[in-house]
């Protein structure tokens, strides 16, 4: 199998550089595969990433970066012919045993597409969604948590006065900020972003920025973007994909300046298409 | 760079190509357009116009009695006669080809009614007596009794022999004495009979009569048709009969010359039955004036039986008129009641006329004014002044196409008369009506009937009743049906079987009606009569059945489990679901030895559940399958266009897939249920072969499951080519497609207004 060689190179190349030792794991993959069918999706992927830091993927179109992330919380279940060898551990635990109640796991791991996706319901209602699958019903405890969710999403001066008016009235960069205050209401561990800003306007998309950077006090967050700014605006640590093969992993900053990687390079560097 | 090269003839061809290519575009482009928005507009027009055709064939019911222009004249008898003799009777024939003229000093006139022209003139001979009294039967019956001042009296029919000497068509009128010409003794004490009734049926003649000094006398004829000769032969008997407790006024006999209705002085309507007149008694007495209207000296001035001589039309001093009828009690006693009040007249009520085909009437008032009311539809056509003084007597022809009335000089005033469609009102069609020989005001439709003397029954909230009864039984069979078959296919159903499950029910829409009307009515209604507890252990024993199923699959173990692929596991519902309902069918008859006597459909009698085979319960299922793949089809798309990204957000908030369904799908989904909902409604509403075939068609007022209906398409599939074209009938036929044309117009602009909106809601997505 091809994967072989690449499997030995990915460990070789990106081990011996980024140094989590001092950082707590929250996610950690190893010798994961993915398939679509027959076709491969991801390759060997063996990563661990930090706790209550921001982690980005970059790499070019169709190169798994968005799959990776869905393994997270679990979201390829839904696609019909997915499946998965190697093992994926939250804080420890591997989230693809069998006694995995996978509801749960979502609750934990929140994510975030990248179209804005509220309900065709109120807005608070939406907030408030996550909270009601749970069986919270206290009106007092919802009100409670719709209003620090909206706050920690920096959405509240704009909506107090029309919680009660249909979420789809909001602009798209309101949309999806509060499909992220949707997500921080079950207080969940990690929040998944997938391409978050790719569908909002420059000023809508520096609010979302600023509410990760502030969120990740909290949180860990993983987040899939196509733009290579945001990644280096937002986050700690940068992984780059290629061809469903993890390239390089490194802190940010040394990705972007110090690539260890002719391919990473290249490409952040625009000479890839 | 220059853009034209014009000096290079190769690139001027390609420019004149590209030219001709654009016109050519341009062209297209405007033809299509052309023949998109014709197509468009057309199926706009064509809607357009059946609404303004179905208007046009129902407006007529809408419009009121008209009176042509008014041709006057003087018969000889009033012009020569120096007493001017009071006219005691008005009719005419027929084709309104000859009028009659009753006069009190015994002249009987025949003349042209459009023109006055005489035709004829006979004296009815009294000898030395004169006429006090004068009554006529059932206008159709022709025959007239005169009462005379010396005990006797004079049965007379008017009659119109029609010969064609040289083929031409000739009316020749002339008096018949069915009795013979000279008076016959009715009071052998020889008082004057003031007030006289005669009735001439298939079983003889009765007179009644009233004698100057109170005594109310009664003589029977009755007819016994010799088998041989043919002739008539006639045996009288006579009886007198209790009087009221006052002088009578008026005296009415009906055509059975068994109820007698007499009006006394002090307005009260006395019953007599004379089936045996030796023991008649008084059975029922009513105030036709109330006390506190007998104290402003309000009295009644007019009282005529109506056509077929079941109700009687009663007029006052104060104009006022009203229907009162006998309405027969359990013991078979008939009482009087008092059953509707119509438009009053602004002067004292001097003549009533009856129409004779249809339950309408024709009213003179000593203020001049002329009134047509109908009876069953409470509607007054007609109320219009004609003469400065008072009108004395009215008559309309058997056609009712012309009106005669006569005023206080005994001038005669013919008009025509337009009067189609006097049944229809919105009372008629859509309230309670009280129809005679009912016990109560009910909604029947009861279109057509034997004789001529019946009264027409249309109201149409029977057949709206049937439709919405038929609509809902079928929607409670289909509609869960086919929303969780919709809900689940599109949103738990592996992609595979749904590739087939969808196009299955679809092609389901394309089964004609009519093959499932046959099925249902001649297969399945005996079927579900046969095995009763079948259809209600189904209804239990299925979901139950499901139940268990899921959960013995559950309790499978896993490597069991793991070998049917994910999404396939409802198809180990099918054979569990064939075996519990073939169960239910091959216990049934255990079941109802067991329980029920051995027969259901006959338990169901003995507790009082009125069960008939054809009933709403099979139609509801057999339409419920023509509705399903309506329904399943649109609510499917509804859910399964439900945008990926909302599921998946509710997923990815950890809800399962359970919550997500109830939660966002259907949340998102339900306007499009909702329009699936509506057209499948709508759909139901409109279906025809089915209910026709299935449905037993009769029109009744219930919700029973087990009994029929008849709904509006239905009625008109039945009725259309029985009804007259043009006729009252034929126009409420086209009413109630009017009607039904709305119902589903309505139906399905609610639905698709629905679906606008849910195409806005949801375009920002």
């Amino acid at each position: 199998m091809a994967g072989s060689f690449n499997q030995n190179a990915g460990l070789d190349v990106n081990r011996p550089r980024l140094n989590l030792n001092h950082e707590n794991i929250s996610l950690e993959t190893r010798d994961l595969n993915l398939y679509y069918g027959s076709s491969q999706a991801l390759k060997n992927i063996t990563m661990q990433i930090p706790s209550q830091r921001v982690t980005a993927f970059i790499g070019p179109s169709g190169c798994g970066k968005s799959t990776l992330l869905r393994c997270f919380n679990r979201m390829n279940d839904l696609v019909d012919t997915c499946r998965i060898e190697g093992t994926i551990k939250i804080e420890g635990e591997d989230i693809y045993k069998p006694s995995i109640d996978v509801p749960e796991l979502r609750r934990k791991v929140g994510m975030v597409f990248q179209k804005p996706n509220p309900f065709p319901k109120s807005i608070y209602d939406n907030v408030a969604y996550g909270l009601r699958l749970q069986g919270i019903k206290s009106k007092r405890t919802l009100d409670e948590v719709v209003e620090r969710s909206l706050k920690r999403a920096a959405l509240w001066d704009e909506v107090k006065d029309r919680l009660d008016d249909n979420a789809f009235g909001l602009s798209g960069g309101q949309q999806q900020r509060l499909v992220i205050a949707r997500a921080i209401a079950i207080e969940p561990e990690v929040i998944l972003l997938d391409e978050p800003c790719s569908a909002l306007d420059p000023i809508s998309t520096a609010k979302v920025e600023e509410l990760i950077i502030d969120l990740k006090e909290s949180y860990t967050i993983v987040i899939v973007t196509h733009n290579m700014q945001q990644a280096a605006r937002v986050s700690d640590f940068t992984a780059y994909m290629y061809l469903g093969e993890l390239i390089e992993f490194d802190d940010t900053a040394n990705l972007f300046t110090n690539p260890s990687q002719k391919a990473t390079e290249d490409y952040i560097t625009g000479r890839y298409g | 760079m220059s853009i034209t090269t014009d000096t290079d003839p190769q690139a001027d061809q390609a420019e004149s190509a590209r030219l001709r290519h654009r016109k050519l575009r341009g062209l297209r482009d405007i033809g299509t357009r052309l023949m998109v928005s014709t197509a468009g507009y057309g199926v706009v027009i064509s809607l357009t116009l059946i609404f303004v055709f179905l208007f046009i064939e129902v407006m007529p019911l809408l419009r009121s009695a008209q009176l042509g222009e008014v041709v006057t004249y003087a018969t000889p008898a009033t012009e020569q006669a120096s007493d001017s003799p009071e006219t005691l009777y008005l009719a005419k024939e027929r084709y309104q080809e000859a009028a009659v003229r009753f006069l009190d000093n015994g002249q009987v006139e025949f003349f042209e009614p459009t023109s006055g022209q005489m035709l004829a003139s006979e004296v009815i001979e009294t000898g030395d007596a004169d006429i006090v009294s004068f009554a006529h039967g059932e206008p159709r019956t022709q025959m007239a009794a005169i009462g005379l001042n010396d005990g006797t009296a004079v049965m007379v029919k008017h009659h119109y022999e029609i010969t064609y000497p040289d083929d031409v068509r000739k009316v020749t009128p002339n008096l018949e004495y069915p009795m013979g010409p000279s008076p016959m003794v009715l009071d052998p004490e020889g008082s004057a009979l003031t007030h006289i009734a005669i009735q001439e049926g298939e079983r003889g003649i009765t007179v009644v009569a009233v004698t100057e000094d109170d005594r109310m006398l009664l003589k029977r004829f009755v007819a016994r048709t010799s088998f041989l000769t043919g002739e008539t032969e006639y045996t009288p008997t006579e009886a007198v009969l209790p009087p009221p407790p006052a002088t009578i006024k008026a005296l009415l006999l009906d055509i059975t010359q068994e109820n007698l209705l007499v009006i006394d002085q002090n307005e009260g309507m006395h019953y007599y039955d004379v089936r045996n007149p030796n023991r008649a008694e008084r059975l029922d007495t009513a105030q036709l004036v109330s006390p506190e209207a007998a104290q402003a000296g309000i009295e009644v001035t007019a009282a005529e039986y109506l056509l077929g001589t079941v109700s009687v039309m009663v007029g006052r001093s104060d104009g006022s008129l009203s229907q009162y009828m006998l309405v027969r009690d359990a013991n078979n006693v008939g009482r009087i009641e008092r059953i509707r009040e119509f438009d009053s007249h602004p002067g004292s009520i001097t003549h009533i006329f009856p129409e004779f085909t249809r339950k309408g009437f024709v009213v003179g008032d000593a203020s001049g004014h002329l009134g047509i009311h109908f009876a069953t539809s409470n509607k007054t056509l007609l109320l219009e002044s004609v003469l400065p003084g008072a009108v004395a007597r009215v008559a309309v022809s058997p056609r009712n196409d012309g009106v005669m009335y006569t005023d206080t000089d005994g001038q005669i005033h013919y008009r025509t008369l337009k009067n189609a469609h006097p049944q229809s009102s919105f009372q008629a069609l859509w309230q309670k009506v009280w129809y005679e020989g009912r016990d109560q005001a009910e909604y029947i439709w009861q279109s057509s009937s034997a004789t001529d003397e019946f009264e027409p029954k249309f109201s149409l909230m029977p057949l709206t009743l049937g439709t919405l009864k038929a609509a809902f039984y079928a929607m409670l069979f289909a509609m869960p049906l086919a929303i969780f078959g919709a809900v689940y296919t599109a949103y738990f159903m592996h992609p595979t079987i749904r590739g087939w499950v969808k196009p299955v029910i679809e092609v389901m829409e394309a089964l004609p009606t009519v093959i499932l009307g046959f099925l249902a009515g001649l297969w399945f209604a005996p079927f579900v009569e046969n095995h009763l507890p079948a259809m209600f252990s189904i209804l239990l024993v299925l979901p139950l059945v499901m139940l268990l199923t899921a959960l013995g699959w559950r309790a499978l173990p896993l490597s069991i489990r793991q070998r049917v692929p994910e999404g396939w596991e409802a198809v180990l519902l099918v054979p569990a679901i064939i075996g519990a309902i073939w169960a239910c069918v091959a216990l049934s008859p255990s079941v109802e030895v067991a329980f029920f006597d051995g027969s259901m459909r006959q338990w169901f009698t003995d507790v009082g559940i009125t069960y008939d085979q054809r009933n709403a319960m099979v139609v509801g299922i057999a339409m419920g399958f023509a509705v399903i793949p309506t329904i399943f089809s649109i609510a499917e798309d509804a859910v399964f266009n439900v945008p990926k990204h909302l599921s998946q957000g509710s997923l990815a908030l950890g809800a399962t897939r359970w919550q997500t369904m109830l939660g966002v799908v259907l949340l998102t989904a339900s306007p499009g249920i909702f329009s699936a909902v509506m057209i499948g409604f709508g759909r139901a509403v409109g279906e025809t072969m089915i209910v026709l075939m299935a449905t037993g068609n009769s029109p009744v007022m219930n919700f029973n499951i087990f009994e029929g209906m008849r709904t509006l398409s239905a009625n008109i599939a039945v009725e259309m080519p029985e009804a007259a074209v043009g006729g009252t009938h034929y126009r409420l036929l086209f009413l109630a497609a009017l009607v039904l044309f709305g119902f589903t117009f309505i139906l399905n602009t609610i639905a698709e207004v629905v679906r606008q909106r849910l195409r806005t809601r949801y375009s920002s997505l």
